[in-house]
Formats: structure tokens, sequence, C-alpha cells
């Protein structure tokens, strides 16, 4: 329990109430609270709190009684357990949560920072711990789906979170992590609440996305430049042989200026579950259940580790831009919009150097920055003359099997 | 869509297609779509429709305004790889007309609607020779 909890209690005009005690079987050990709490588990009682001066008799029902006491101002707590002597130790105050991150991190600069988070899945769910961890103290999340066996491996949840909304079991390990984070949760498919992302993204101080699908990432790069605010976008590809990270800057090149990108373009995001790839059209409509199972060749959760790291850096450098850190110096060192890991020496990365002896040539496990030229003429984020793709390229491949003049026809309607 | 993005759209098709009438309908709705003409190399006339719901961020889907048959008789409404078609929406033949990873909102309604004319001279020459229309089209990630 907390002290502000037992305060809170202290100065209301009720003579006791009755909280909740969450305890572990064999192991003597029971967090009590007034309030049902959102990161607990183990078995659940009802625990009597009591002003000192009340009745005891009062809870004797009860398994626990917590007996709250105020001398020389200071709140202190007595619990009379009915199986073992307990010894009380309080959650720490808002300001001791961090104390270990201070001199690398201005804890106190990243608790009033809000991160837009949208996708929980294998990327979502860690980055969106980190940054709690890291003292981070608001957060709005988005995804809709809810947590299957298949994401056990490389997911945050657990067993005991199956079939759950991913975005409760997500606010569950942030508070968990720091029980004054502020969060809020929409399970909802955000590319059907155009609005809200707009709301939700104006009130961010930077967004993350880790979705799966590019229509998302186009919605967001979007909203991100009208909105003028910094977003990430990672991203693992196939048996995530490696992943990458692009950073969208106020002013510099969108996610849609990345497209044609040449190492960005070569390689197909991970597909880790059918039904989502159906959804999203990686696998087409035509083939069947047999052959969509080949389709999907996840990585391990070590292999996407680094590549969630690197999108927390980047967030935690971002968030704290400006302000004279340990991490400043970062600011230096990450200073491209584009950034590529490859995990082993396969496919695309097959002939990279191997570790030992590759001198200057690439290889893997080290991360690679570059600069991506904004498109002058991009649809998303020029202020200058959009240029559309008109089709140049099927045109001079087909352009003698098609007839285009289609003059004086209409439609049939 | 943006009014910027339509007009932009709609400036294309005028340059590219002076003399075809468009029809924009239901653009304030949750449902927009654009009704395009085509006249194939035989001279037959079709519609097609473009839904824009998402557009441009989204892969339009697109359809001819009825449901065509293969030259065996069978009807085009589901996902066929071989004949370049997706699930039946509307009642009509849907043309799986790009790969989901390849779209980008770069991608105007005019090449949208080139490609469509393309997949429907196929359908043509599919009727004409019974080949798959696979073995005219290439496929797209």
């Amino acid at each position: 329990m907390s002290k502000e909890e037992l305060e809170f209690f202290f100065n209301s005009s009720d003579f006791s109430i009755v909280g909740k005690a969450y305890e572990w079987e064999g192991e003597n050990v029971v967090h009590i609270h007034t309030d049902k709490i959102k990161h607990s588990f183990g078995s659940c009682n009802d625990v009597l709190f009591l002003k000192e001066d009340n009745d005891a008799n009062e809870g004797l029902e009860y398994l626990y009684v917590v007996y709250v006491s105020k001398q020389n101002d200071e709140i202190t707590a007595k619990v009379h357990s009915k199986s073992f002597e307990v010894e009380v130790n309080y959650i720490p105050k808002k300001q001791e949560l961090y104390s270990r991150n201070k001199g690398i991190l201005e804890v106190n600069v990243l608790e009033e920072k809000r991160v837009m988070i949208v996708g929980l899945g294998s990327f979502g769910s860690q980055i969106a711990i980190e940054l709690a961890k890291a003292g981070v103290g608001e957060f709005s999340l988005f995804d809709f789906d809810r947590v299957e066996l298949h994401n056990l491996a490389r997911h945050t949840a657990t067993v005991k979170d199956l079939g759950r909304l991913k975005t409760d079991v997500i606010e569950e390990s942030i508070k968990g992590k720091n029980p004054y984070a502020c969060v809020k949760k929409y399970a909802i498919n955000i590319n059907e609440h155009l609005d809200l992302m707009e709301d939700e993204v104006a009130k961010a101080d930077i967004v993350i996305c880790a979705t799966d699908n590019n229509e998302s990432r186009f919605n967001l790069s979007s909203t991100l430049v009208h909105q003028k605010k910094v977003g990430l976008f990672g991203r693992a590809v196939t048996r995530a042989e490696g992943g990458d990270v692009f950073r969208y800057r106020p002013g510099g090149p969108c996610y849609c200026c990345l497209i044609g990108n040449q190492w960005f373009g070569l390689s197909e995001g991970e597909v880790s579950n059918v039904a989502s790839a159906r959804r999203n059209g990686q696998i087409a409509a035509y083939v069947s259940e047999r052959d969509a199972d080949a389709f999907v060749q996840v990585g391990l959760s070590a292999d996407i580790e680094p590549i969630c790291n690197m999108m927390v850096k980047l967030a935690l450098m971002e968030l704290s831009r400006g302000v004279e850190s340990g991490i400043s110096c970062l600011e230096n060192e990450l200073i491209y919009d584009y950034y590529m890991w490859a995990n082993r020496r396969e496919r695309r990365h097959a002939n990279w150097a191997a570790m030992p002896g590759a001198g200057s040539k690439p290889t893997i496990m080290r991360w690679y920055g570059a600069h991506i030229p904004k498109n002058d003429n991009c649809s998303l984020c020029s202020d200058r003359e959009v240029l559309l793709d008109e089709g140049g390229t099927i045109r001079s491949k087909y352009g003698d099997m098609i007839n285009l003049d289609m003059s004086g026809l209409s439609v049939e309607e | 869509m943006t009014p910027e993005r339509l007009n932009l759209e709609k400036q294309v098709l005028q340059k590219e297609m002076p003399m075809v009438q468009c029809v924009f309908k239901d653009m304030s709705t949750s449902e927009p779509y654009v009704l395009m003409p085509v006249k194939t190399n035989i001279g037959k006339v079709y519609t097609i429709r473009i839904d824009l719901k998402g557009f441009p961020n989204q892969l339009p889907h697109a359809f001819v305004t009825k449901m065509l048959q293969t030259k065996s008789g069978r009807s085009m409404n589901d996902a066929s790889a071989a004949m370049h078609t997706l699930p039946t929406e509307h009642g009509y033949t849907r043309i799986c007309h790009y790969g989901s990873s390849s779209w980008t909102p770069m991608v105007s309604l005019f090449k949208v609607y080139i490609k469509c004319a393309l997949w429907l001279n196929m359908y043509e020459l599919h009727l004409k020779t019974g080949k798959d229309m696979d073995y005219y089209l290439s496929h797209q990630s």
C-alpha cells in the first residue's frame, strides 16, 4: 500500500472502508490497497481499513485489518493478520520510483510526457513497458486485438492473459512499473477513427507506430505531418532476419518518402499471423489456408529486441531533446532518418561480411543509419506541387495492349 | 479523401482522359466511390467502380459493375490467383489490381483505372483463347 492511499482514507469522513488484499499462496506476502488495483494478481480477499480509534471488533470477519493512525504528521499503518505476522512496507513515492535513472534521464521531464503507441504486439508491448520503466508518465494505447497463444513467445503477455484485450494487459504492465502512470486505452481499429487519431496525435509528445499494416502507417504519417509531431515506425522483416526503424521529424521526409528507398523496399514486412495478414492484404484472398501458413515466418523474440530497444532509445532521446541529461549526447549520434539492423546473414543480408574481420563492410548485429531524401512532390508531406504516379511504367510496358482513347464514353449508372 | 487530393485526381483524369465522363458518388459519406467507363480493344464498354473509402492511404477496391463469367461459364465472384480476382462485393466482380505491400498514397486513381482497363482487355483475351489471365498478367507483392 502507499502512504497516499492511507492519507486519503485518514482524511476522509469514513470511519472504516473495505479494501483489497492480494496474496500469493505460501509466500507470506500480501499486497494491500484501499481500492481494487490494475496490476496485481494472486488470490484476492477483502481487507478492513480502520482509523485507530475505532472499534476493532468490526474487523473480526476479515483476514486482514489495517489500523491507520497519524502521529507527528506521519501517517502509519499496522496490519493485523489471522495467518502470519505482517511487516509493513510502503509503495515508494512517485519521486522515489525512478531514483536509479537519475543522472541519465531527466525523470521529472519524462513524467510530464505523453506517448501514443499504435499496435501492442511484440514491438508495442515491449516499448510501452520500457518507456514506463524509464519514467514516462502518460500513455495512449491503441490495439483492437486480444492475446492469443501464438503471441506468447514474443509478447510481454503471459498465459494468464490469454484472450484478454492487449490494451488492458499493457495498461496493467505499465501500472505495474509505474502505478502513477496515466493510461488512456482504445481497443479499436485506428484506421476507422481518423478524427480520434488526429486528436490523440495532437496531444502526444511522440507517436510510436508498431502496427503490421501500411494503411495505419500512412494514416499516422499524414497525421504526424499535419500535427508537426515526431513519430517512430519500426518493423521486423521476414523471419526477423533483420529490421528497421524510421523516424519522422517535422519538416523531414515522411514514411511515404521512405517507400521508394531501395533498402526499405527490398524486404517484406514480417508476417506474424495469418488472420492479421489476411486482414491487411499481406496474404492475398486467393491463397489457400494451407498455403497461407507458409507465409507465417516469425523470428525470435531476441531478434526483435534490438529493434524495440532502438525505438526506445530514439523515443527517450526525442522526449528529452533540449533538456540537459545523460542521454543528450545521443542527439549527436542518432541523427539519421532511417536505421537498419541485420540479425543473420541470410536472404538480402547473405552477402554481408562475417563479423570477424568485416572491417568497413556491413555485417550483422550493428546499426546502420541513413539520411532519406525528402520527396519534394510527396502527396503526404510536400508543400510543393504533388506529382502522383500516373502509371507511366504500366503504359510503357502494356501500352500497345490497351487502347486508352475512351473519347465520348459515359458510365452506366 | 481530402478536397485537395480529390481536385488533384480530377485534374489528372481531365488531363489524361478529357472526353471521358467519370462520376464521383457519395463523396460526403463514409462509402464514396467513382464510376469510370472503359472501352476494350474489341469495342465492348464496361463500367469500373473504384471504392474510395480510406483512399489514398488504403488500397482501393476496384470492380467491374457486373458479375462476369469465365469462358467455361463460372461466375467470377471469388478470389482467384489465375484470374486476378478477389471475393465479390456489391454483387460485382472484384479486380485484384495491386498487391497491398506495393500500394502507396502516391498512386493515382488514373493508374488504378489503367490497370483495370488492362485487366478487362486480358479478360477478353481469356474469353477468346481460354487461357487463364495469369498467362497475360504478372503478379505483384
